[in-house]
């Protein structure tokens, strides 16, 4: 063990003891709650500056391996690991409010967020199957404790006791696809599996087997179709500020892993099956567009309205992965970095908008209020014109970077499949609007908690999405020097 | 002038482009409720004024009198917008832009001054999605990269989606979705083609991306892909036009749309569609607009017949001009497919004319349904007695949309008949019973509003126009006016412009036709390498 090692891991180990101080200062001095989130917000802004920290300690421009090749640092994790602690910071802003009306404010809700990002950074660095498994379980029991947070309400603990369920499931899956690939290829690290695979010359079927099983894994983590089930049910039940980590932050760093697995897969067996894996994830992609997009269309909750709306746009996301090489990343990260955006910005903005937790969150109980708070209302539009993908938003953006990498490669017909279904997306989005502008007000506002912290993130999103979606420049320009480094 | 900034504070396209965006943050500041709606009437007039004024200055100083309308340039080469895709910030303005840009700069005050008594509610934020719309329609018309282009084709969208919606009439939730529905469905599949067109361009030009018009139009593309690509295109513009069959939205957003709407709509939006017809689908693809074309035409002339015959059973008044929308922006598309330079001269002026007319008709059928809440004919009759004037307005733009000899619209059918009898024949021949059935269906509309005995008591004490209706309706009879007695003035500018589209449409078809293979290079060249060259 290296310094260089220990400073490869300065942003997990900075989130790490920052959950370990908010969990002191809850048994010691519990006066203090509601600095809390405070605090974390800091602890995640360290853990960002500790990113760049650890990347200015990267030898060259290669990708640093460290812990004996167990963790990757490159552009691209730098990148998402950014978009991973975004998605923490607008959960934190929008929690404070949420936990002080429902009662409920004590550390260890923020102590297990900042661990929950521990597990997602470490994820999405790990080149090594074991560990990625190791940070999966770190962040899925986080995710689970978090999902049952609101011990009160029925809805919770049923929503949180059916994503534990399916998710000890998952994670023997996953486990057991491990074991499988291990088996066929000896090896745990992903470089030398695809190697591994490349060198026999037809795909052993234990090892398709297990990497289907670890496809199908990551693809539930992702909620995709056919994996999809839980996420409904799981968002509606759980606090809502959590719902806004929950429905972007996993997905982000599954996201990365998936598509590591899948290039190590496409590597092995001769060319004629090695483009099976491309259209299995063309496959995923179309089912989970056309899945999460028509029954988006009939939700009356809009919790479960953005649930399969954000399986619509995991389908997008894999339209972009349909590509199996390095040039899909970039398309990929601002993806997710305007799925983060969008998405949590929708749900902060929802938390303050409903005051019953465990109750439907009707669409038609924001009628009128887009006039009542103007600035709520601006905000969820400009989230919800991003998420139908329409300019000039980030939301857009992304669309954009994923059709044009389809359409180069040749699939005009799944992007045609893409635009279509993101038609019928743009029905369900407006639906928001039109009921925030164009309908009388139905109901008086009672029990809200409108705070500094969640108009915060409110506007940080909204802003965040459009200046992603006009200035996209420098970000784009990295990228592609990040990836092209890779 | 190389950055966006010192382009945003010189005289140029970018400063009338988006001051009307800038114009929207004090909006913010203006007091809440109605108290405040006189300030934001006067401030957002006062912004529309100063947009008039940047607008006909820009003209002013970039034309050559006497010649025609150079082409002017923001940006272009020098500014990069997304470098990774060669996605430059460029605009342009010629000769073919210029009248539909004026166009729009003298409807937003007139908008205004039409709306100030219809629109109840929500001042703010009227004022400030008709101020975005500006900077949407500007940008769309004057965008020379498709992508950019895409963009302000798209955020045109959403502001007349809430024009629609939040001020409309009774079914306007139902319009506004339609319209908003209807244009999505056809701007996706052009995204598709540009995309396509983009990737096509970089991976034969060893990887170098650009979404700037004048390089896609050197891209060479065989018939059978041009057809395609075509298809997407024309798709988006013909619903925008709108072209029978594509038409049903028209009809729906402009009776629930409130007034202002329905002149934006009727003046400027539509002639995007025709517009994108004449800047983009026809010339990036003429093999496949000469093989479309007899389709384009026979479409054109049934929008031309079934509008005016759709228009004459009509009992509403709003939707009579709704209809005979359709059935003008027939003849439009008609000289536009005629491929004639007389023709297209014609469609361009016809253009301007249609906003300018069609755009008073909808003023005054506003005006009276602010008087009686009601646009049916059978309300009204005998106006003339106790409206002098609106029957004096009434009848004339009436009689600039019929195609009277001295008034505008007679100039541009005329052309347009013309041109496209020379090269096509027959067809043009058809269309002139559309100028027949015109004057029959407008002319009911005026015979039953205005002439004969009064019907209806509650139309005794109905006030004559204001000052404020004058002063909206002056400007555009003045310009009906000027368009039909010197027509050479409005003709000219634009001449240039348009015989170099035309030169450069018949000199690619004369091109031998690449075939499938020559497109499809065998190693794509990713992006990145690109990166490197312009690092260097």
């Amino acid at each position: 063990m290296s310094r260089g090692d220990l400073m490869s891991l300065l942003p997990e180990m900075i989130l790490t003891g920052g959950g370990v101080l908010v969990l002191m200062l809850e048994a010691l001095v519990p006066r203090i709650r509601r600095s809390f989130t405070g605090l974390s917000l800091l602890v995640t802004a360290a853990a960002a500056w500790g990113a760049f920290v650890a990347w200015s300690w990267k030898p060259s421009p290669e990708p640093w391996l460290t812990w004996n090749g167990l963790v990757e640092m490159t552009g691209v994790t730098l990148a998402l690991s950014l978009v991973v602690l975004v998605a923490t910071a607008l959960s934190l802003l929008a929690s404070q409010g949420y936990l002080r009306r429902e009662r409920i404010l004590s550390g260890e809700y923020h102590a297990l967020l900042l661990w929950c990002a521990t597990g997602l950074l470490l994820m999405l660095r790990g080149t090594e199957l074991l560990t990625i498994f190791v940070a999966l379980e770190l962040f899925s029991l986080c995710l689970y404790c978090l999902a049952a947070f609101h011990r009160q309400v029925n809805v919770a603990s049923e929503a949180a006791l059916k994503y534990f369920l399916m998710g000890a499931f998952v994670s023997a899956f996953i486990l057991y696809g491990i074991a499988l690939v291990y088996g066929a290829t000896g090896s745990t690290r992903m470089a030398e599996i695809g190697q591994a695979l490349e060198a026999v010359g037809r795909m052993p079927l234990t090892a398709s087997l297990g990497l289907l099983l670890l496809v199908a894994g990551f693809g539930f983590k992702l909620a995709l179709v056919p994996f999809h089930a839980w996420s409904p049910d799981t968002y509606q039940g759980a606090p809502t500020p959590f719902a806004a980590f929950l429905s972007v932050a996993p997905k982000v760093a599954s996201a990365l892993v998936l598509f590591r697995v899948l290039e190590a897969a496409a590597q092995g067996g001769a060319a004629a099956t090695s483009g099976r894996w491309s259209g299995l994830v063309a496959i995923l992609a179309v089912l989970s567009m056309l899945v999460g997009n028509f029954l988006a269309l009939v939700q009356r909750d809009i919790k479960r309205m953005l649930a399969y709306s954000g399986i619509a746009h995991m389908g997008y996301l894999m339209l972009a992965m349909v590509v199996l090489d390095d040039a899909s990343l970039p398309p990929v990260v601002v993806y997710l970095a305007a799925y983060v955006l969008m998405n949590a910005g929708a749900f902060a903005i929802v938390t303050m908008l409903y005051s019953r937790a465990g109750e439907q969150h009707l669409i038609s109980d924001l009628s009128g209020w887009g006039y009542r708070y103007p600035l709520l209302g601006a905000c969820l539009t400009i989230c919800m014109l991003s998420l139908a993908g329409i300019p000039p938003t980030a939301g857009f953006l992304g669309k954009y970077l994923v059709f044009l990498n389809a359409v180069g490669d040749g699939r005009v017909g799944l992007a045609i499949v893409g635009v279509l279904s993101s038609l019928v997306g743009v029905f369900y989005y407006l639906r928001v609007i039109y009921v925030l502008y164009m309908k009388a007000e139905s109901r008086q506002p009672e029990g809200l908690l409108i705070d500094g912290w969640g108009r915060a993130a409110a506007v940080l999103s909204a802003l965040g999405v459009l200046v992603l979606g006009i200035w996209p420049t420098g970000i784009l320009q990295w990228l592609w020097e990040a990836t092209g480094a890779r | 002038m190389d950055t966006f900034l010192e382009l945003l504070v010189g005289n140029t396209l970018t400063r009338l482009i988006f001051f009307p965006t800038l114009a929207c943050l004090p909006l913010l500041f203006f007091p809440k409720g109605e108290g405040g709606y006189r300030a934001v009437k006067i401030y957002t007039l006062a912004v529309s004024l100063i947009e008039l004024a940047l607008g006909l200055l820009y003209v002013a100083t970039h034309m050559t009198w006497g010649g025609g309308f150079p082409l002017v340039r923001d940006g272009g080469e020098s500014l990069d917008w997304i470098r990774s895709y060669g996605i430059r910030y460029d605009m342009a303005i010629d000769g073919i832009s210029m009248p539909l840009v004026v166009l729009t700069v003298i409807l937003v005050p007139i908008v205004l001054l039409g709306s100030w008594k219809g629109i109840e509610r929500h001042w703010r934020s009227f004022s400030a999605s008709l101020l975005l719309l500006t900077t949407g329609m500007l940008g769309a018309l004057l965008a020379h990269d498709l992508f950019l282009f895409y963009i302000f084709w798209e955020v045109m969208l959403v502001p007349m989606y809430l024009l629609i919606g939040v001020w409309g009439g009774e079914r306007r939730i139902y319009a506004a979705v339609k319209f908003f529905l209807y244009t999505m469905a056809g701007s996706l599949l052009m995204l598709i083609a540009i995309l396509w067109m983009a990737w096509t361009y970089q991976s034969l030009n060893g990887g170098v991306w650009s979404f700037a018009l004048a390089d896609l139009l050197r891209l060479e593309l065989p018939a059978s892909t041009q057809i395609w690509l075509f298809a997407a295109f024309a798709l988006t513009f013909a619903i925008k036009v709108p072209m029978f069959p594509f038409h049903t939205w028209l009809p729906d957003a402009h009776v629930e749309a409130p007034t202002g709407g329905s002149v934006i709509l009727a003046g400027v939006l539509l002639k995007l569609g025709t517009y994108g017809f004449l800047r983009f689908a026809m010339p990036l693809f003429p093999r496949a607009t000469e093989a479309a074309q007899p389709l384009l035409v026979a479409l054109a002339l049934i929008g031309i017949i079934y509008g005016a015959l759709v228009a004459w059973v009509q009992v509403d008044m709003k939707k009579l001009v709704a209809y005979s929308s359709i059935a003008h922006l027939g003849f439009v598309m008609l000289g536009l497919m005629a491929i004639d330079m007389v023709a297209w001269q014609g469609a361009l002026l016809q253009m301007v004319n249609h906003g300018l007319s069609t755009g008073a008709l909808f003023l005054l059928v506003g005006m009276l349904y602010d008087r009686r809440h009601t646009k049916q004919f059978s309300e009204f009759g005998g106006l003339a007695k106790v409206m002098p004037l609106f029957a004096f307005f009434l009848v004339f733009s009436m009689l600039g949309s019929v195609g009277l000899p001295a008034l505008n619209g007679f100039v541009g059918e005329f052309l347009i008949l013309a041109g496209s009898y020379r090269t096509l024949g027959w067809p043009a021949v058809v269309a002139t019973f559309g100028v027949v059935l015109a004057a029959i269906y407008l002319l009911k509309m005026v015979q039953l509003t205005i002439f004969g005995p009064i019907t209806k008591e509650e139309n005794r004490g109905l006030k004559d126009l204001s000052g404020r209706e004058i002063a909206a309706l002056v400007p555009l009879c003045v310009l009906m006016l000027w368009i039909g007695v010197a027509p050479q003035a409005f003709l000219e500018p634009s001449r240039e412009a348009l015989g170099r589209v035309l030169a450069e449409y018949r000199q690619s078809l004369e091109r031998p036709e690449v075939t499938q293979a020559a497109i499809r290079p065998a190693v794509a060249v990713q992006p990145t390498e690109q990166i490197a060259e312009a690092g260097r």
